[in-house]
């Protein structure tokens, strides 16, 4: 059984509220958006980088995921729930989770957190990608549900994730401590976000 | 939703439970919660012919864990 809250993004232009449903689930009706809205919205955007001659570091890091092998992966398993905003008849964001993961923040380390695998918002609400956000507060909202889910599972808010570059101010304001490149994964820098920050994450949103 | 259930264990088992809901900061429902996600994670990656190894960050050296 899913469970469905309200929340509320606002539009990209005139900052008016919109409903939108944050689902503790990646179903299959957001597969078919990822694949059938998402999927044509990136290539549009990479035909116009490449036409534009925007260097490859300049694209967006995320453009290769593959959203239905990564549930495909996880599917049934506990361990990698994962989470979606639906607005406007639409997903707009994805969220995949792995609650395995132990935290490395000095103050709390081996203490488990909720480690976010993957955070995507569609492309039409991507502020990297240059043109005018549709829906503003999704990314924001993930991470929310998050420390939500860390909190209930006794993780005190903790949560952690190694970022895309493009990603690390986004995380930096975010309130998450910057631990620095991690040599074993690609170099990615880690963030954790403490129970501390957690709260007062918590509390701001 | 939860559902509740009552839950017979040994005094070893019960240390057990106790050492790791202090050592981990989590309830004893929040270990055993964890605890069954490991256990599931671990048996869809043994039936699907997947080995489980430890290995010692220092040394490198690696351990495999026989799961019967």
């Amino acid at each position: 059984m899913v469970d469905v809250s309200t929340i509320y993004l606002v539009t990209g232009d005139t900052r008016e509220p919109v409903p939108a449903e944050l689902r503790d689930a990646i179903e299959e009706q957001q597969l078919i958006d990822w694949q059938t809205q998402w999927q044509p919205a990136m290539i549009d955007t990479l035909k116009e980088l490449a036409q534009r001659g925007v260097p490859l570091a300049q694209w967006p890091q995320s453009w290769h995921w593959d959203w239905r092998k990564k549930q495909a992966g996880v599917a049934g398993l506990l361990a990698f729930p994962g989470f979606s905003i639906v607005a406007e008849g639409m997903t707009q964001g994805l969220m995949q989770l792995d609650l395995t993961r132990a935290a490395r923040w000095q103050a709390h380390a081996g203490k488990p957190l909720a480690y976010i695998d993957y955070l995507e918002v569609a492309p039409w609400n991507r502020p990297d990608l240059g043109s005018t956000l549709r829906l503003k507060g999704v990314g924001t909202a993930l991470l929310t549900a998050a420390v939500a889910l860390s909190q209930a599972e006794g993780f005190k808010g903790r949560i952690g994730l190694h970022s895309l570059p493009q990603a690390d101010a986004f995380y930096a304001r975010s309130g998450f401590e910057d631990l620095g490149p991690d040599g074993n994964y690609q170099g990615l820098r880690y963030f954790e976000m403490t129970e501390e920050r957690a709260r007062a994450f918590f509390e701001e949103e | 939703m939860k559902k509740t259930m009552t839950l017979n264990l040994t005094d070893a088992e019960m240390r057990v439970l106790d050492d790791l809901s202090s050592r981990k900061d989590l309830s004893k429902t929040a270990v055993l919660r964890q605890a069954l996600r490991l256990y599931q994670a671990v048996e869809i990656r043994v039936e699907k012919g997947d080995k489980l190894v430890f290995e010692n960050e220092e040394t490198r050296e690696k351990a495999e864990l026989m799961l019967l």
